[in-house]
């Protein structure tokens, strides 16, 4: 047992969570250090979130202990955690939209009087001293519905700073924000790291991390690979830990598609802006591009940048959009899936558990999904059918039978691209082709995906990461703010060309490498 | 940043001040709905307004009103509850066993006091919401086949008690000592009927429990975001349980208020009431998605349901058509309710000046 470190305000010694199939986390000792930016990097999966949320007091440990100050503390409910000062932000906000601000800055621990009756006035004071310590002051009525992800955010921090916390967990706060609101995010963290609160920062964004970022601890595979205190860190550092090799690894090289047949051509595309209730759309303005057969094209953007907007608008199911798709020369007819799928569109959407699988069925039906025809199933040949997708995309699955949750996924995500091969399309969509799956399986739908251009297939895809649009796409359209700020050549990208076209506000006043299309 | 110019330009063809006051019609709908039909009976049928006519109309509308308030807890978490036509058949059954029966305690058949009996009634009833909240928020059963199965268990359960017959003469007797209990249904305090009085109660009650109390901003929590509500610490089970006990309890006293108006108590009792609760909610602008709503607004919807009922009874329009014109009015309530929603998600942002997001 080590002493006591007075620099030390939380620690999570030795903690082990294990999932059906999977371990989590194996034996991970964080260490929080006190008034500092705690920065928690790993890819997707990597075990970030589990552990934050065994900090949080949403999720239990299997082994391992916590220590705040020093003493070993329980927590087994984000109550409790609240009680001992320790707060979290999730990355999916949890903001009940028929409440107003102060509505939500108190649900669950609202100030009574008369020993039964809600103390509005108590809420609105102190919900709106909350935010003006956020230095975001808003009227304190305002429905949550109506907020823009940032507010929403800050909303949530206003609660846990109402709750007097004195360890933040930010899981991903950036993810949904745009660049001013992120800004305006790492002032409010400086402000509170000055007023004594300890943050722990989850992201994957190097720039930010960097930029903030006093003591790193990466994590890999629910293990601790690197542990550092700023002075000692750098890019390359972080990411030769992430990915666990040495950074630039070879790309297979593969031949210009200038003098090939354009399989796919956008003109003008617009989308306006919708703020329904649940998820904002954001806007596309006269996206143009040309996609040629056998081509990897890649989209990258900040989220909220149009991304997953442009590839549902291509796949039939967003209406309203002006301009010309043109699929081998024509048009793609009136906007509806079913349209597309006919013309050869398919679309592996962004989330899988919500828009994809459906965990009821097998994998065999969940694969051959869309694609029975005419009135009887025929069972046999659809069989067969699945059988040689599942060997041609390598899903590692011992029955064909067993429940589709019963996969990982990286083999889940094999399965949606089964699906949308199963109706044999010319042009594959994918919006965040990887997400949430292991570094092993990345690479292996990257051969995938690459297997099946070279047969001819137009691919699109979408991507939040740097480094997965590298690897994949022989050219990379990089959106911002629904436009189309730059496009690249596999040659000619890299980490900060992408980043800095992607970023509305670099975009705007300095010139960037690679070709802007204004 | 969009300029806000941008912003207000889309609901240009229609004009901000047209789209608001829309919006204002559309969530003022059951009042509306209220006044006209009122309106329309009194021209068509002159004896409509008569206080007369009006108390006995309340009295009827105080039956599905209270059944309605209690529904309306439930509607707000997101589920909802079947069994309050069978619970409150079970309600009046029972109180009709202990006041014609009584209790054989060691040889000896005891007749409890009228209050003892209500109580004991209560009890019973709750014990059905107990296992409708239990079943939805501890066994993980959808509301919909949880109640539908107490539904059954709670109809057969009043059958079996006396074996399908009525207990007739709830008056009591003298002798016994339980007289008095007539007097719950029948009797008027200050020109109202009881019922009346007691459904003004739980109104006042609900309404300040939905909206001034902790409990009730959890039960909106739930019915929003119940992800949200269970990472902000509100015991979300606890919250759906006690909703419906709540539906219970007020079907509860529908049993014992019926019961007590015809001095006989029926095993049929209470069949299909859950409908008209359920219309009346919806009627009154609650979502069956949860979260949105007011107890309120289910007061007036029932009073929406009675006058149209009563109404076309006057009217003399026959029991068929009856059903057909209320089925219609259920319907177009939840359209026009989708209606509503949709221009709120679209037009709010452009009309509430508190929208923020101001840049920097």
């Amino acid at each position: 047992m080590s002493t006591p470190n007075a620099d030390i305000i939380l620690e999570a010694r030795a903690i082990t969570k294990r999932y059906p199939g999977t371990v989590a986390l194996d034996g991970v000792t964080f260490r929080a250090h006190r008034n500092c930016v705690n920065v928690l990097i790993g890819e997707n999966g990597a075990g970030k979130s589990t552990l934050m949320r065994i900090l949080a007091g949403v999720e239990a440990a299997d082994e391992g202990e916590l220590l705040f100050d020093g003493t070993p503390i329980i927590v087994r409910s984000p109550r409790e955690a609240a009680h001992h000062g320790i707060s979290i932000v999730h990355q999916e906000l949890s903001i009940i939209p028929n409440f107003d601000i102060s509505e939500n800055i108190f649900a669950g621990r609202e100030p009574v009087k008369a020993k039964m009756l809600l103390n509005r006035g108590t809420e609105d004071a102190r919900s709106a001293a909350a935010l003006r310590r956020l230095r975001k002051p808003m009227p304190v009525r305002t429905n949550a519905a109506h907020l823009s992800l940032g507010c929403r955010q800050l909303v949530e921090v206003a609660r846990t700073l109402d709750q007097g916390a004195k360890v933040l967990i930010l899981d991903e706060p950036t993810s949904a924000l745009s660049t001013a609101e992120a800004d305006s995010l790492f002032h409010v963290i400086e402000d509170l790291k000055r007023s004594g609160v300890t943050i722990i920062y989850i992201s994957h964004r190097l720039n930010e991390l960097l930029h903030m970022g006093d003591q790193f601890t990466v994590l890999r595979s629910g293990r601790v690979v690197g542990k550092a205190p700023r002075a000692e860190v750098s890019r390359q550092w972080i990411v030769e830990r992430m990915s666990g090799r040495i950074a630039s690894e070879d790309v297979a090289r593969r031949p210009s598609f200038a003098e090939t047949v354009a399989l796919l051509e956008v003109k003008g595309l617009t989308l306006p802006a919708s703020a329904a209730d649940e998820a904002a759309q954001a806007p596309l303005h006269d996206v143009t591009f040309t996609l040629r057969r056998g081509e990897i094209l890649g989209i990258y953007g900040l989220l909220g940048a149009g991304r997953t907007e442009l590839l549902e608008s291509l796949a039939g199911s967003r209406d309203a959009f002006a301009g010309e798709v043109k699929l081998n020369g024509v048009p793609l007819g009136i906007p509806g899936v079913a349209s597309a799928v006919k013309a050869g569109v398919a679309l592996v959407p962004e989330d899988r558990q919500r828009d994809g699988l459906i965990p009821e069925m097998s994998i065999r039906e969940n694969v051959a999904l869309a694609s029975a025809g005419g009135l009887f199933l025929n069972r046999a040949r659809e069989i067969d059918r699945v059988r040689e997708l599942a060997a041609e995309l390598n899903i590692v699955a011992k029955d064909l039978e067993l429940p589709v949750t019963a996969l990982s996924g990286g083999n889940q995500q094999k399965v949606l691209i089964a699906r949308c091969l199963m109706r044999s399309p010319v042009l594959l969509l994918l919006d965040e082709p990887t997400r949430g799956v292991d570094v092993g399986a990345k690479a292996e739908i990257y051969s995938i995906l690459r297997r099946l251009a070279d047969k001819g297939l137009g691919i699109v895809f979408s991507s939040s990461e740097i480094e997965e649009t590298q690897a994949l796409a022989d050219r990379v359209l990089v959106l911002c703010q629904g436009r189309i700020s730059a496009e690249f050549s596999r040659a000619e990208v890299t980490d900060q060309a992408l980043f800095a076209a992607a970023s509305p506000v670099v975009n705007a006043s300095t010139s960037i490498s690679g070709v802007a299309l204004a | 940043m969009t300029s806000s110019a941008s912003l207000h330009r889309r609901p240009d063809r229609l004009g901000t001040s047209t789209v608001r006051t829309l919006l204002f019609l559309l969530r003022a709908r059951a009042v509306l709905v209220l006044v006209a039909l009122l309106v329309l009976f009194s021209a068509l049928a002159p004896s409509f307004l008569t206080s007369n006519n009006l108390a006995i109309l309340t009295k009827h509308v105080a039956i599905s009103a209270i059944l309605a308030i209690g529904m309306t807890f439930v509607v707000l978490t997101g589920g909802i509850d079947l069994s309050v036509g069978s619970v409150a058949g079970l309600g009046g059954m029972v109180m009709g066993y202990l006041l014609t029966q009584g209790i054989s305690l060691g040889g000896m058949v005891h007749y409890p006091p009228i209050i003892l009996a209500i109580l004991l009634t209560i009890v019973v009833c709750l014990a059905v919401g107990l296992l409708n909240g239990w079943l939805v928020a501890k066994a993980g059963v959808a509301p919909f086949i949880a109640t539908l199965g107490t539904l059954y268990i709670a109809r057969g359960a009043a059958l079996l008690l006396s074996n399908g017959k009525t207990y007739p003469n709830l008056a009591g007797q003298a002798a016994r000592g339980n007289t008095g209990f007539p007097l719950l249904g029948q009797s008027h305090v200050a020109g109202l009927p009881l019922p009346v009085w007691i459904m003004l109660a739980f109104f006042a009650v609900a309404a300040i429990v939905a909206t001034k109390t902790p409990l009730g901003r959890h039960v909106y929590a739930v019915g929003g975001n119940e992800r949200a509500a269970r990472l902000a610490g509100i015991r979300v089970p606890r919250v759906k349980l006690i909703t419906y006990l709540v539906s219970s309890l007020c079907a509860a006293t529908v049993g014992l208020i019926i019961a007590s108006q015809l001095e006989a108590a029926h095993p049929a009792t209470g069949e299909s009431f859950e409908l008209n609760a359920i219309a009346a909610v919806v009627l009154g602008g609650t979502s069956l998605m949860g979260g949105r709503g007011s107890v309120t607004g289910s007061l007036i919807g029932a009073f929406v349901i009675g006058v149209l009922s009563d109404g076309l009874v006057m009217l003399g329009v026959s029991e068929f058509w009856q059903m057909v014109i209320k089925g219609t009015v259920i319907v177009l309530a939840v359209a026009v309710d989708q209606l509503q929603s949709r221009l709120q998600a679209r037009f709010l942002p452009y009309l509430s000046s508190a929208t923020t997001d101001e840049a920097e």
